[in-house]
């Protein structure tokens, strides 16, 4: 990888989003990171189709076998599915809210997954060396691409963005469907017994509806902002670590020196490779477990503050999991 | 017309509704095709498992049941045998009893038999030991007196002797 990277000498340079050459939709250029989407989500379906035909139950005639799954992605599926399920999920928003939620939260939190581990994957390098072995070249203008397909696209506030809007609309129409206008606005304005309270309570109503609306828009943007500074943190060291070899060539350092960090930075790009897949995993489980919660939110007020203080105080993976591990499910309205 | 940026911040409305558009189509397509299989797959294990845990659990109560009943059942069983083999012991010893009693019996009995046919032996023998000697008695007499003692002779001189011998015994 350190022979692709070597050509350039701005880490950013290749975590920021680029067009793919001469491809344009509606005279605006087709961004690589909407071809990996669209490439990452079709083969998100058919892969969990595959692994829902081995998981789902097979005919009577199969006696008990039918009941097993088949293949090992499978039953990683199934175990993953099971646990968010049963131990992330229902305690934090009860039987009735999972049930209506988990298809969404599921599709949210495997979409997340598969785009940033296959923003893991060097396919823009891959095909770069591909068509340096062919001896084809593209006139390419700045910030395009001749890659049709890779890259990471969380790294993207624009994908980001666009996954916590959807979050964001979810969030409140739950808020809407479980509490009614009247009651959403009483959540803005700090519930019920505050609203309906002494009128000297009135006096900080003002204040946190100003914060509680301005929560409304932090919430998602935090999600946005969380997922994209990860990938984008992730990815820019990754990429500086490997270029450790090309800058000690332009540095003109000997032979020996040059062939000593390279080693040294392959064998650091592997381990912080472990690590960004471990990160892949942990900021989809947190995107898709924190809209969880603020779902939950908007259905009983009891939980509410209870669940805001950790994830203020906390903030984070850190917050979500002490919340997820008390294991206490919210009674529900 | 928009062009790609270099600030990773900087918004691209393009793939912003890509991903809204694409991200909706998917959930929606994995709502429909892809999670109530998965989800009625593991619902279907759940309460198979949990189905076969509630018969292992009855089973094992069932037998305990059994168990207790067959360990009263055991009990009754070793109860009676022991009483019956106190019961065949008792029999054993009165028939032991019985057969000794008669052996000692049919012992003394013989021993008895076996005493007078002694006595009866013992008393033909004398008397014929004393008839033999009272034979020779008179042989040697009958020698010594030369002369030639007719049967007659002999068996008064006999039943001479034998009287005489009865006497001194008598």
């Amino acid at each position: 990888m350190s022979v692709f990277l070597a050509s350039e000498s701005d880490p950013v340079a290749h975590i920021v989003d680029k067009g793919v050459f001469e491809l344009t939709l509606w005279d605006n250029p087709v961004m690589l990171s909407m071809i990996t989407v669209l490439v990452c989500a079709v083969g998100l379906f058919f892969v969990l189709h595959k692994a829902a035909k081995a998981i789902e139950t097979g005919p009577a005639s199969m006696g008990n076998r039918r009941y097993l799954p088949n293949g090992s992605f499978s039953a990683v599926v199934e175990v993953v599915v099971a646990y968010l399920r049963n131990e992330m999920l229902v305690p934090v928003m009860g039987e009735r809210l999972t049930k209506r939620y988990l298809s969404f939260l599921l599709s949210m939190f495997f979409f997340i997954l598969t785009l940033n581990v296959m923003g893991l994957i060097p396919f823009v390098e891959i095909q770069d060396a591909i068509y340096g072995l062919m001896g084809k070249s593209f006139n390419l203008q700045e910030h395009q691409t001749s890659a049709i397909f890779g890259g990471a696209a969380t790294a993207s506030i624009s994908v980001t963005g666009a996954l916590a809007l959807i979050a964001f609309i979810v969030i409140q129409a739950q808020g809407f469907r479980e509490l009614g206008v009247k009651g959403w606005l009483e959540h803005l304005c700090g519930g019920h017994e505050l609203v309906h309270g002494s009128i000297f309570l009135w006096l900080v109503v003002p204040i946190i509806f100003a914060v509680e609306f301005f929560g409304l828009f932090v919430k998602p943007a935090a999600l946005a902002i969380r997922l994209f500074a990860n990938i984008v943190a992730g990815h820019t060291l990754l990429i500086t670590v490997t270029m450790f070899g090309a800058m000690a060539i332009k540095a003109g350092l000997g032979t020996t020196s040059v062939t000593a960090i390279t080693i040294v930075s392959g064998i650091g790009a592997i381990l912080i490779t472990f690590l960004e897949v471990f990160v892949a995993g942990l900021q989809a489980f947190i995107f898709m477990f924190l809209t969880a919660v603020f779902i939950s939110l908007m259905a009983h007020e009891d939980a509410a503050g209870h669940a805001e203080h950790e994830i203020v105080g906390g903030g984070g993976a850190g917050a979500t999991a002490s919340h997820a591990s008390s294991g206490v499910a919210h009674p529900q309205h | 017309m928009l062009i790609a940026s270099s600030d990773p911040l900087a918004f691209n409305l393009l793939p912003f509704l890509t991903t809204i558009v694409v991200f909706s189509i998917v959930a929606l397509a994995l709502g429909v095709f892809v999670w109530p299989k998965i989800l009625k797959g593991l619902d279907d294990r759940n309460a198979k498992i949990l189905h076969e845990i509630e018969s292992a659990e009855a089973a094992r109560v069932a037998a305990g049941l059994k168990q207790k009943e067959f360990e009263a059942k055991l009990a009754a069983a070793l109860e009676e045998s022991d009483r019956m083999l106190r019961e065949a012991r008792a029999a054993a010893l009165r028939l032991g009893d019985e057969i000794r009693a008669k052996n000692e019996s049919d012992l003394a009995d013989r021993a008895r038999r076996a005493g007078e046919e002694i006595e009866n032996a013992r008393r033909t023998a004398i008397a014929e030991l004393e008839a033999h000697a009272a034979s020779l008695a008179v042989a040697i007499a009958g020698r010594i007196l030369e002369r030639e003692i007719t049967p007659a002779d002999q068996k008064r001189m006999v039943e001479q002797s034998l009287a005489g011998m009865s006497s001194t015994r008598g």
